[in-house]
């Protein structure tokens, strides 16, 4: 290849003395499939043939050490680093803005040990969370980690972004799943966190790096909780009139303290669409469904009582069929064509709060999109609920929005903009599960108030040199 | 011309990460590029911009490709991504600018010709004639698959006139295809002809149980993800005493090291390497497992990079059963 500049091609001798030649790429396949991730604005770019900015070079380490030495050759040069898992992120969290490097993480994917008395697992972060799954079932257990991106997503990803999947009400989002962390400074030293999440040794440093989104460090290790496969698990859906009668009996089930492995419930809008579409439900009214895992005995239990608080305000029991038809077909919803696809514009606007709040949020949320945007439909589903509230899936969809990229940019982040700030005032955030990113980065200050210097100073201190993932997050870009 | 006919495909598997965990050269090299969704992204951008097409980079994607079929099995909707690829290889080869090792590769195959010995009204293609007694033996290399699969599809057509024409003349009304490709390839193209995978026949011609023997049966690329999934295979080997054991991580994932892409071990043996060496990572015990393929290709490449990998068609299988 011929030379771009000496500092390009200095660069490219260190790197790949640091990783082998095979282990750099600077062609343009690599470049351009680095360029998109799953958020929506580099797809729109992409398919106006515009070109979003590549990444200078591409990186796969094997290894801790190098990724240590990665960094200190992008803090010598003073190079940006965007930590890149699957790119399947809808924030924009692995793009390489600024250029630079992308550190893609998939090689360092080996299940390193298994602990069958503490029901632990110890696994470099870059492996696919699917391939992760596996190899704990053939070992007789389960990450109970089941995302919709459980196909595409690293666990580094998940890490990140303080990821969820669908039995979180049980057993929990990523930063419950997580005992500790290995993780490679920006300066490149390598440390470890406290070994168990539960003590009194000072702050907790995994809690620090869970959300941290590329921007303090890179994550290489994790020691996470595994489970045994439950004897038994059932599901039960019921129709309610109202999504706020569905609310009512989803938060008794919760405060209740039963403990469902997952309860979901569709807005009227989302019934109508996306439940007749997928599940082929065709209903008026609010679907929810549940379900419960463990022991056959207690399952059967602990169904009985749900169901008993369900039957008390339900239009109509759908029964344990419609229920598992939910979980037998719940990736159905994420695969083309079931889900929103060019031209059209949309957005997952997830958020959560408290079961005084999150009705309060949904509308303030719904009635901002439909007053100012009337070109957008809002739906929306309550995905991954806790003992005090739950989070709210909630999305536009804009089927033809304006040609011009720019102007369609702007109206997509308007959109943003104004169903966010609705929801903070009643008490969401600005997300629960896909993080913030290159996205929803400005509007961390506003949601953290004068709390953000403190991440601002964390975040100088232990990168002086900003290389780590700049402009993410809220935190200043390259040559700021 | 050809990838614009694939736009509900681009449209699908471009923004999607939904079946990239089942990519067998992606999960040995870990490169976007060799995800459907990279493919389909290098692909949109070369329908939107023909002198992209040039971009040798590009094309060496596309090339990397082993067409394994494992991701639109497993897609809901079966989007046709290997389709879509060889769409964009047809174009590629049709507007001379194929890689020259691929260029290289089909002037060989290009030479193909067939020929006919015995007697018998059934006609058998393949390497293995002793366990077809009374069956007329048709000799000769690949009949277009290959020529297809790289992109050349006039050569593809030549080759298979000349295959068809030599099926004609020996006036046989079924034919036994032992390898997984010509099978896929020449299952409906020969009307009037009755076209068998041979496990399929020799299931018909019956099969004893002669000992009992464990053995992992490595799926083909072409029989489970582009031909159905006949059971034909797996019955007869079961038949024969057989009693096959899971392999792997999953049952999802191709272990055909490039069956797919039929001349993938010529075209990229740096891949077809990496691939093997993650069929010979999953074995248990590489000399005391035997592995049964459907494919003498798959075999001769778990062969080539491991000598002692314990690696028999179904074939020889069989024969090692009834011998
Ligand atoms: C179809 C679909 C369905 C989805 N469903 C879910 C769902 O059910 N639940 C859910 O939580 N999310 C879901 N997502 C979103 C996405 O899968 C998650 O955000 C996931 O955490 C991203 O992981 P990734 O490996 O793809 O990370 P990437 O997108 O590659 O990166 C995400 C962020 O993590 C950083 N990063 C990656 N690896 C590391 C590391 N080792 N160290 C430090 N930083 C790192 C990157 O820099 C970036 O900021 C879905 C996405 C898709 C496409
Ligand atoms: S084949 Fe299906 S699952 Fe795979 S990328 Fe294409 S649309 Fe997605």
């Amino acid at each position: 290849m011929t030379p771009k500049n000496y500092l390009y091609e200095m660069v490219r001798s260190e790197l790949t003395w640091a990783v082998g030649d095979d282990n750099v790429q600077t062609n343009k396949a690599d470049q351009l499939g680095h360029s998109i991730d799953y958020y929506w604005v580099p797809e729109l770019w992409h398919d106006r043939g515009e070109k979003p900015t590549e990444p200078d070079f591409v990186v796969h380490p094997a290894n801790t050490k190098e990724v240590s030495e990665i960094l200190k050759i992008a803090n010598t040069h003073k190079i940006p680093v965007t930590p890149w898992g699957g790119g399947s992120g809808s924030q924009g969290g692995a793009l390489p803005i600024y250029g630079g490097i992308v550190l893609d993480m998939k090689r360092m994917n080996k299940v390193l040990n298994i602990d069958k008395v503490s029901m632990t697992a110890t696994v470099e972060v870059g492996i696919n969370t699917q391939h992760l799954e596996w190899e704990m079932e053939k070992a007789g257990c389960s990450t109970m980690h089941f995302p919709a991106s459980i196909a595409c997503a690293t666990l580094g990803g998940f890490i990140a972004h303080r990821g969820t999947g669908v039995l979180s009400t049980k057993y929990g989002k990523m930063e419950d799943m997580i005992m500790s962390l290995e993780v490679v400074t920006p300066t490149g030293e390598i440390i470890n966190t406290l070994p168990v999440p539960r003590h009194a040794s000072g702050p907790s440093l995994t809690e620090l790096y869970l959300g941290s989104e590329g921007t303090l460090g890179v994550v290489t290790k994790a020691t996470l909780k595994i489970h045994p496969i439950p004897e038994s698990r059932k599901f039960h859906a019921f129709l309610f009139k109202t999504m706020h009668d569905a609310m009512t009996a989803g938060s008794k089930i919760m405060t209740s303290r039963l403990r469902p492995c997952v309860i979901r419930l569709y807005d009227e809008t989302e019934t109508a669409k996306l439940v007749k579409r997928v599940l082929g439900i065709d209903r008026k009214g609010a679907y929810l469904v549940f379900g419960f895992d463990g022991p056959g005995e207690m399952v059967d239990l602990e169904m009985a009582q749900a169901c008993a608080i369900c039957e008390d305000g339900a239009l109509e029991d759908l029964g344990t069929e419609a229920g598992q038809n939910w979980w037998d077909n719940r990736y159905k919803f994420f695969y083309p064509p079931y889900m929103f696809h060019m031209p059209q514009a949309f957005g997952t606007l997830d958020t959560v709060a408290t079961f005084s709040n999150i009705e309060k949020v949904y509308w303030a949320m719904k009635n901002a999109v439909n007053e100012n945007f009337p070109q957008a439909t809002f739906i929306g589903h309550f995905s991954h609920w806790y003992e005090w509230g739950c989070m709210l899936y909630a999305r536009f969809i804009i089927d033809t929005p304006p040609q011009d990229p720019n102007e369609a940019v702007a109206l997509y982040n308007r959109i943003w903009d104004t169903a966010i700030r609705a929801a903070i005032k009643e008490g969401g955030v600005i997300n629960e599960h896909h993080g913030v990113g290159l996205k929803l980065g400005r509007m961390m200050k506003e949601l953290y108030g004068p709390a953000f210097t403190v991440l601002e100073s964390v975040k100088k201190a232990l990168d002086p040199n900003n290389i780590m993932n700049p402009g993410k997050m809220g935190f200043p870009g390259k040559g700021a | 011309m050809y990838i614009e006919d694939r736009q509900d495909v681009i449209n699908a598997c471009r923004f999607c990460f939904m079946c990239r965990h089942l990519d067998p050269v992606g999960n040995v090299t870990f490169r976007e590029s060799d995800t459907p969704r990279g493919r389909a992204l290098i692909i949109d951008r070369m329908r939107m911009d023909r002198e992209c097409m040039k971009e040798p980079d590009f094309i060496d994607a596309l090339y990397r490709s082993a067409l394994s079929a494992a991701n639109r099995f497993h897609c809901v909707s079966h989007y046709d991504e290997t389709g879509l690829v060889l769409a964009a290889r047809r174009e590629i080869a049709g507007a001379g600018l194929a890689p020259e090792k691929a260029k290289a590769l089909a002037k060989e195959l290009e030479e193909a010709g067939f020929t006919v010995k015995g007697k018998g009204n059934v006609l058998y293609y393949g390497e293995f004639p002793a366990l077809y007694p009374g069956c007329k033996i048709l000799s000769g290399k690949d009949p277009g698959k290959a020529l297809e699969v790289l992109g050349f599809e006039a050569a593809s057509k030549k080759v298979f006139a000349r295959f068809k024409k030599t099926v004609a003349d020996s006036a046989c009304k079924t034919l036994v295809v032992a390898e997984p490709s010509s099978y896929d390839f020449l299952r409906d193209k020969l009307p009037g002809v009755k076209v068998l995978h041979s496990a399929e026949y020799l299931l018909e011609q019956g099969a004893k149980k002669a000992r009992a023997r464990k053995a992992v049966y490595l799926e083909s690329d072409f029989l489970k993800n582009y031909c159905g999934n006949p059971s034909a295979p797996r019955e007869l080997l079961k038949a024969l005493g057989y009693t096959l054991v899971p392999f792997g991580t999953n049952c999802e994932e191709s272990y055909a090291v490039g069956e797919g892409a039929v001349v993938y071990d010529a075209l990229n043996p740096e891949l077809c390497q990496k691939l093997c060496s993650r069929v010979y990572g999953l074995a248990v015990d590489c000399k005391k497992t035997l592995f049964i393929t459907a494919s003498p290709r798959v075999r001769d490449a778990l062969k080539k990079y491991n000598p002692a990998f314990n690696v028999v068609t179904l074939e020889e299988a069989i024969d090692a059963m009834q011998s």
